[in-house]
């Protein structure tokens, strides 16, 4: 069976929305990531096949932003390209698309990213609103635009920010996070614990140049932008317990702290077949060995998919928990991720060490651009694992709508 | 089908016509169609316009509801005349052949129907003055079309009514502005000016064209788009101050050097005030003065130099390789400049500086040269996008394993250059071409020590590269004739004319340009004042004087420059240079150089004087005639050493790459045309100043530089 192999990518610094990269948007994000990831692949864009980006919050602008990336950079205009949208598991679905096209001999060279800019979000009208434009640009006469106007009210003037509630629970993010916590049992301790060690984690990657070797420099208008800003070297249990609950404020778990933060950022990786690897002569990072998405009830645990999805991609690998090397897990929340731990151990698939799993920390520490995660969790496992020469590795990302995704690698050599 | 039945036997050429008449269609559109034999572009000559006379005649007597006037070369409508035709003929010749270009134009005009020019790519010069002769002009938006009088620019003037139909139609000051400067105008350009009546997808322009021609009426030329540009145009006293200032401002811009502009001005004058037959008569007759005069010989000479050279430059290389991607080291102001040039024509930029804050602000420089281009019309905003995308950069040498071509723009110092060297051939592919960007550093000193040698070319870009036009391919002895090629590939590729020379210390440009720098030094030393110096220079005809232009490119590039060629020449070096860098004055922005600048006040250092301790004297010679010989004198000499491969290239060098008088078209045709008088004046100063003043052999000789 034939081989999709990682070449090598690239991801932009992760920055808070709203700091840094305030001023580009999610193309200008993309191009970035995808002009470094080109780069350090030693790729000419000519021997690309398709480009496949994942994105959420998208842009009217782009109706298809993976195709903008290939015309903005002026790669060959030949090169088919199209965005997908698993939520915050689209660049996993950006990955295994690729993978796919390449083992079944449709591509030989796909670049597969995410990019998510959540200070540019584009915002909407209200129904009532937008329904009143579009029927006032199709009156014919200007009495005939004014009746269609007139019905419009003060408070559809304000646009809408797009949806974090579940639309099937009505629930926020956090707030199903928190239903999560308690059905599990986390503590807020615990969760504390787990934020401070990824911002330990994540500090001590970028002092080591492990985390700093999978980032490229993002060039403003004369100035670098070449490091994260999220980490924080300085927090404790102390500081963190410190933080009031965010989504329920009497009895909750979940703060500011123990969540990932709103993020600007992209990344992309370079996918391609053993033969043209083998042509082109590179060395590969990684090989993609299995893979799955399982779902789940939102109104249950929403984040709890990738506990579904982990065993089901292990077992198309032939393989069990134990096998794996290095584990890279999305933290939405810590309490999701705790959560995860807790059901996989519960279904029986086994328990992650945690010396294992998130070496350099995760989202909650680095960031979470939606779209751009998926990528990031590929890129920084199978860096890892060369540098370990680690044998197995295995990426998750939990998704809003109850979605879950597993990437199951394997060394290349 | 007819057209794969040309192919199996095409028709002897000597029986089709340049110009065709289609009768009318259905619809009632005749056409006219232009497509020279055996040429890949439509230019205007003695057949093509005996053919469209024909054409024209046929139009006539068909009397069809309106007509189209139309190029059947893909996206070329007309590029101009034939410059051929001009060759080796008398005033008389060239006058007359002015009047039968405007007899067919005025019957073109004259016809009792609508007429419609379909212009699908450039439209220059002769192919405009077709263009204006229609009723409505209908213009393609494809990337090369262009519509505009270039004659000036080659010592000319528009000689085909070119003078008279274009301010008529779009006012005194636009068409002067035209005609004067020999701008070329992209569609929506033309389209703003009123140059042409609409702007259309190429698909559509003959339709749009027959469309036109079937609904448009036959009008009056409005002589301008606003009340103030028909004020100018039709109204004396308007029209007197228009030309009043456009004549001032031709004067002070040519010299009183180049007649062309201030003829053009006059047939236009003459046109608006005495009427359109007095107009012609005019152009006509200045046209025939002006054809046969010396400036126009040497501007066309250079003219079609430059247009060969493309090609030209390949003789005797190698086989370039394809390029596609190029990497640039150095992110200054040079490199900055080359990535961009080569970004916008169409290669792929990597580039890499020694930290992430230079790189930003070298991407930031390429971004903006790209808009400012953009902003002049030079490329639309979406291809400057497309431009800027085509670059990318980073601290260290991650992306140029696929570079085809570097190109090194680091620190000109010898140890800098072979570090990078080393680094590069560390990461490149074995077929990768590295050129070094030097204005003096010899090549092959550079390329010494490195793995493979031969493949290390020189590149000497032009500062500032947006605007400068040349580039000094240097040819170290056993480079690769391959490699080679590839950079003279690049520089067409890179919008650039090539001339190649082979190494040696300051090549050819640094080398001439710093001897006669040199001389204007030891001038100083004799008492002569800078002012003086810089004054006479630029009367001459060259675009700056040689201290003022020290101080431009800075006192300690120059000073290396002049350092490098003095040892080599066994000359006294330019000590006076770095008794200014010592003393802080390192150029124009850095403290001042020989000059001061206050603002926009410039005035001597006076601290020049005093290093020098030389005692003022009056002027008793022709100061830019000794200094224009010896840069003449050290050409010479460089072809006599083989860094030259030819007197055209040292032409080429000379006007494009350091200002030359171009209406002397070049140290070499100067010396053709005055060679006499120039031993012997060189002989003369030689016996005043010393022998390094002295005339080559290859002047002495007398044998032309050119062949007839």
């Amino acid at each position: 069976m034939p081989r999709a192999l990682i070449l090598g990518g690239a991801r932009t610094p992760f920055v808070k929305a709203g700091t840094a990269f305030a001023e580009l948007d999610v193309l200008d994000l993309a191009r970035a990531a995808t002009a470094e990831a080109l780069a350090r692949t030693e790729l000419d864009p000519g021997q690309v096949d398709e480009v496949i980006f994942g994105n959420v919050a998208r842009p009217v602008a782009y109706h298809n932003l993976a195709r903008e990336v290939v015309l903005s950079l002026s790669m060959p205009a030949g090169i088919p390209a199209f965005t997908v949208g698993l939520a915050c598991a689209s660049a996993c679905v950006a990955i295994t698309s690729a993978a796919d096209h390449i083992v079944t001999g449709n591509a030989d060279v796909v670049l597969a990213g995410g990019s998510e800019s959540l200070t540019n979000v584009p915002l909407t009208l209200t129904p009532r609103l937008a329904r009143a434009l579009i029927a006032a640009s199709q009156a014919k006469s200007l009495p005939a635009k004014a009746q269609s106007l007139a019905e419009v009210r003060l408070s559809d003037i304000a646009p809408v920010a797009p949806g974090i509630r579940e639309t099937s629970t009505g629930l926020t993010m956090g707030e199903s996070a928190e239903r999560m916590a308690a059905m599990n049992g986390i503590a807020r301790r615990d969760q504390d614990a787990w934020a401070l060690g990824s911002h330990q984690r994540a500090a001590a990657g970028w002092d080591d140049g492990r985390l700093s070797a999978e980032v490229g420099p993002v060039y403003l208008d004369g100035h670098a932008v070449t490091d994260d800003n999220h980490i924080r070297r300085d927090s404790t249990l102390e500081k963190l317990g410190t933080l009031r609950p965010v989504f329920d404020r009497e009895h909750g778990t979940i703060t500011a702290g123990n969540a990932s933060p709103l993020t600007d950022g992209a990344a992309a990786v370079v996918l391609a077949s053993e033969a043209r690897a083998r042509t082109l002569g590179r060395e590969p990072l990684a090989s993609i060995r299995s893979y799955a998405y399982a779902a789940v009830d939102p109104a249950d645990q929403l984040l709890i998919a990738p506990a579904y999805a982990i065993p089901i991609a292990l077992r198309r690998a032939g393989l069990t928990l134990d096998d794996i090397d290095l584990f890279e897990m999305h933290e939405a929340f810590a309490a999701q991720v705790l959560s995860t731990l807790v059901v996989l151990e519960q279904n029986g698939v086994g328990r992650i060490p945690r010396e294992k799993l998130n070496v350099m920390g995760g989202s909650i520490a680095l960031g979470h651009p939606f779209g751009a995660t998926g990528a990031r969790v590929v890129l920084t496992l199978a860096n890892e694992m060369k540098r370990r020469g680690a044998r197995y590795g295995l990426a998750s990302v939990c998704a809003a709508g109850g979605n879950g995704a597993a990437i199951v690698l394997e060394r290349a050599a | 089908m007819i057209a794969s039945a040309d192919r199996v036997a095409p028709p002897s050429t000597a029986a089709r016509p340049s110009v065709t008449f289609v009768p009318p269609d259905e619809s009632g559109v005749a056409r006219i169609v232009i497509d020279r034999p055996d040429d890949r572009v439509n230019a205007l000559d003695v057949r093509v316009l005996e053919d469209l006379a024909a054409a024209i005649a046929a139009a006539r007597v068909a009397s069809p509801r309106g007509l189209v006037v139309a190029s059947a070369k893909p996206t070329q409508f007309v590029a101009g005349a034939d410059l051929d035709m001009l060759r080796g003929g008398s005033q008389a010749d060239a006058e007359g052949a002015s009047r039968a270009m405007q007899r067919v134009l005025d019957d073109l005009a004259a016809l009792p129907f609508t007429t419609v020019a379909a212009i699908n790519g450039p439209a220059i010069g002769g192919g405009l003055e077709i263009a204006l002769a229609c009723d409505v002009r209908i213009m393609a938006d494809a990337p090369n079309a262009r519509v505009g009088l270039t004659e000036t620019r080659l010592g000319l003037l528009p000689a085909a009514g070119g003078t008279q139909r274009l301010p008529r139609l779009i006012g005194l000051p636009r068409a002067l502005d035209m005609i004067l400067t020999g701008r070329q105008l992209a569609p929506r350009r033309a389209l703003q000016a009123g140059v042409v009546d609409e702007v259309v997808h190429p698909a559509v322009l003959l339709r749009a064209a027959t469309d036109h021609a079937l609904r448009d009426r036959k009008r009056r030329a409005p002589g301008g788009r606003s009340l103030a540009e028909r004020a100018a145009t039709w109204l004396a006293p308007a029209r007197a101050f228009a030309l009043r200032r456009a004549r001032a401002q031709t004067l002070a811009e040519t010299r009183g050097l180049y007649p062309a502009p201030l003829k053009a001005l006059d047939a236009v004058a003459t046109g608006l005030t005495k009427g359109m037959p007095s107009g012609l008569e005019a152009e006509a007759r200045a046209f025939g003065e002006l054809a046969t005069g010396e400036t126009a010989r040497n501007l066309i000479a250079l003219a079609m130099l430059t247009l060969r050279q493309r090609k030209a430059a390949l003789a005797g290389l190698g086989a370039p390789r394809a390029i596609a991607n190029v990497g640039v080291v150095g992110l200054g102001f040079m490199g900055s400049g080359i990535a961009q040039a080569a970004a916008a024509g169409g290669l792929r930029v990597r580039a890499r500086d020694r930290d992430a804050a230079a790189v930003a602000k070298g991407l930031s420089t390429i971004r903006q040269l790209t808009t400012d281009a953009a902003r002049k019309g030079v490329f639309d905003r979406r291809d400057a996008a497309r431009i800027v995308g085509r670059v990318s950069g980073g601290d260290d040498l991650t992306g140029f394993a696929n570079a085809d071509l570097v190109i090194e723009a680091v620190f000109e110092e010898l140890g800098t250059k072979r570090r990078v060297i080393e680094e590069l051939e560390r990461v490149v592919r074995t077929d990768t071409v590295i050129a070094s960007n030097t204005s003096a550093l010899p090549i092959g000193e550079i390329a010494r020590g490195a793995r493979a040698p031969e493949r290390i070319v020189g590149m000497h870009f032009f500062s500032p590269v947006h605007k400068m036009p040349l580039l000094e391919i240097v040819r170290p002895a056993g480079a690769d004739p391959d490699a080679v090629a590839t950079a003279v590939a690049a520089a067409n590729a890179l919008g650039k004319t090539p001339i190649v020379v082979n190494d040696g210390p300051g090549f050819y440009t640094t080398r001439v340009l710093s001897t006669m720098i040199g001389e204007a030094f030891v001038m100083l030393g004799e008492g002569v004042s800078m002012e003086a110096i810089d004054r006479a220079m630029t009367t001459f005809g060259w675009p700056v004087g040689p201290l003022q232009l020290v101080d431009e490119v800075g006192l300690e590039v120059a000073g290396h420059a002049g350092e490098t060629v003095a040892r080599a020449r066994g000359i006294a070096g330019p000590s006076i240079v770095n008794a200014l860098v010592a003393e802080g004055f390192k150029g124009k922005h850095r403290g001042g150089g020989f000059y001061r600048y206050e603002g926009k006040r410039r005035t001597p250092n006076p601290r020049v004087a005093e290093l020098l301790k030389a005692a003022p004297g009056p002027v008793t010679e022709d100061l830019a005639e000794r200094l224009t010989l010896v840069f003449v004198n050290e050409a010479t000499r460089c072809l006599e050493e083989e860094i030259l491969r030819s007197p055209g290239e040292g032409d080429l060098g000379a006007v494009l790459g350091l200002g030359f008088p171009p209406y002397l078209g070049g140290p070499f045709r100067y010396a053709d045309a005055l060679r006499q008088t120039i031993v012997t004046s060189l002989e003369r100063l030689a016996a005043a100043h010393g022998e390094r003043l002295a005339p080559t052999e290859a002047l002495r000789s007398r044998r032309p530089f050119f062949g007839l």
